[in-house]
């Protein structure tokens, strides 16, 4: 394992609270940021090395920061707000998941964000609420510009090695930045900031483009694209034959169920005489 | 009522509020509205009480303190403290220190930018960790809740109303702790997260009087606010008073805020109408 080891570290950390996980030899899975860079630096992995007690202040201050401020809006923009939510986070969801939970999952994932954003922000928080989603965006674009002033002309934050914080901020900015939403104030300000906009450029090419890798892909698959057709193709056959399935059992069922087709079981000559009296009948 | 009038003000342009504020001059009638001081208040609603009374006394604003038993449902989120200056009330740290520099006070001019968003950022780390552990030690940890905060919080209130009041805010507390992942966490994680952020906060201070050296900032007021509410406050056991004494600076800090803006003050208090703040307990 090389020194410093971001890729640990790069993981949305909105998607839930249980990710990123570790897998170690020792000690199992490990869950949570936090809790793997500890472990690694109880395994001599320490970013965080040649900073001083002051630095490290520095440190705790700015994950508060990044906390507090920008990751209310970032759950708004991927979770809440509804034309991203519609267009892009749910679509997302829903390839990756399996069939059936695909259905579920997202629309849980969503109820469970709102419900964290009006714990951060108070009780009378709705989903339609302006006033408080201005004051949300204000403090996130405010907490951009200061990392922007904070970093100045650097090429790290603290000088000219990477620190556990530039993983913690490397990993929020490059989700704003590299993201295609339909709509994305943040993103829209952080091209306004060059020297963020080329701290996560610089930090991209040091350590995500080894063998070939290009950045982890993060928008939905667009569905003009021609190989995604036959990406698809067979769990779309399996879909289609699924859901034909599925309308021809309840079709029959309701039949039966209603009484429009019943079925008799009749012993062998009993069907033999039904069939002489039918027959009777129609020479009647 | 309350929330009428912040509705209304809130739906007025920012550029407006702030061109209004900046024409008329501190009125001497504002007023700092907080929960009854002596059988009422917990820990983290005095220690934000005390963080605006600070930054207000650091501004040279002069207030009038008011003890009310429904303070909190009289503050236009729901938060104390709030202060009532003219025909606006404005509630909690951020949003008073954003109007009283629309007034044209600020203690945070002489900064460069780097030190505003490290200001910030620490500010973030009090609200983050120190206000985070003084809600879950008030209303998680049983002891403290049975002993300390119950009694006091249901104090205005008889019988029925007291206990849906602290049933409602309990679950609310909790809710809030399991949705930023603080559930999962026992009592010592907490107390280790508070000697934690003092030791950042300490390595922060070093041995200049205030954060950013000479002159105190609204870093500073926040603080105070806490660690002087900590010091001086009688919960269940020592424990969370010892992590803050392990640093003599900040104690030594905080002593000389309380010096030099409220002994002061409460001596010259009979002649002027100045800031009067209840009689404490002192720093030991």
């Amino acid at each position: 394992m090389p020194h410093f080891c971001p890729i640990c570290l790069l993981t949305c950390p909105l998607l839930s609270g249980r990710l990123p996980a570790l897998k170690t030899r020792q000690d199992g899975v490990i869950f949570q940021t936090s809790k793997i860079i500890t472990h690694l630096k109880k395994q001599k992995y320490n970013a965080d090395y040649d900073l001083s007690a002051k630095q490290a202040a520095d440190t705790l201050a700015f994950i508060s920061l990044l906390e507090e401020k920008l990751l209310p809006a970032l759950i708004h923009t991927f979770w809440v707000d509804a034309k991203n939510y519609v267009d892009h986070t749910r679509k997302w969801y829903a390839e990756t998941i399996p069939f059936p939970l695909n259905f579920f999952i997202p629309n849980q994932m969503h109820k469970r964000h709102l419900e964290r954003l009006q714990l951060i922000r108070g009780e009378s928080w709705r989903e339609d609420d302006e006033t408080l989603e201005k004051q949300l965006y204000t403090d996130a674009l405010e907490c951009l510009t200061l990392l922007s002033q904070r970093l100045g002309t650097h090429r790290f934050f603290f000088g000219d090695s990477p620190a556990s914080l530039d993983a913690y901020i490397f990993s929020h900015l490059a989700l704003v930045l590299n993201v295609k939403l339909p709509s994305s104030r943040l993103q829209q300000h952080l091209r306004s900031l060059p020297n963020l906009c080329q701290y996560c450029a610089s930090i991209l090419t040091i350590y995500f483009t080894r063998d070939g890798e290009t950045f982890p892909r993060l928008s939905p698959k667009s569905p003009t694209a021609e190989s995604s057709d036959y990406e698809e193709e067979p769990n779309k056959r399996r879909n289609q034959i699924l859901s034909v399935a599925v309308g021809l059992l309840a079709m029959v069922g309701y039949a039966l169920l209603s009484g429009i087709v019943s079925i008799q079981r009749v012993s062998e000559d009993k069907a033999v005489e039904l069939g002489l009296a039918l027959e009777e009948d129609e020479e009647d | 009522m309350w929330r009428g009038g912040f509705l209304t003000m809130s739906l007025v342009t920012d550029a407006f509020v702030s061109q209004i504020a900046a024409v008329e001059p501190w009125p001497e009638n504002a007023t700092i509205y907080q929960p009854l001081k002596s059988e009422q208040v917990l820990l983290s609603d005095n220690a934000s009480c005390l963080a605006v009374q600070a930054f207000l006394q650091m501004c040279n604003l002069p207030v009038l303190v008011v003890c009310r038993a429904n303070a909190e449902y009289m503050s236009p989120s729901g938060k104390v403290p709030f202060i009532h200056v003219g025909n606006q009330v404005i509630s909690e740290l951020g949003p008073v220190v954003q109007f009283v520099k629309a007034k044209g006070h600020s203690l945070s001019n002489g900064l460069d930018e780097v030190q505003k968003a490290e200001m910030k950022a620490y500010m973030e780390l009090v609200n983050n960790m120190l206000l985070t552990a003084e809600l879950y030690i008030q209303w998680c940890d049983e002891a403290t809740l049975e002993e300390i905060t119950q009694p006091r919080y249901s104090s205005p209130y008889s019988w029925p109303l007291s206990s849906i009041l602290v049933l409602k805010k309990k679950l609310e507390i909790k809710r809030k702790m399991k949705a930023i992942g603080w559930a999962g966490k026992k009592l010592e994680q907490v107390y280790e997260d508070v000697d934690q952020c003092c030791q950042a906060l300490s390595q922060r201070l070093g041995t200049q009087p205030y954060f950013f050296n000479k002159q105190p900032t609204e870093l500073d007021a926040l603080v105070f606010g806490h660690l002087f509410t900590i010091l001086t406050t009688q919960l269940t056991n020592d424990e969370l008073q010892e992590k803050v004494k392990n640093y003599s600076n900040l104690v030594a800090f905080c002593r000389r805020i309380e010096q030099n803006y409220f002994e002061d003050h409460d001596r010259d208090s009979s002649s002027s109408s100045s800031l009067r703040l209840p009689r404490g307990p002192t720093l030991p």
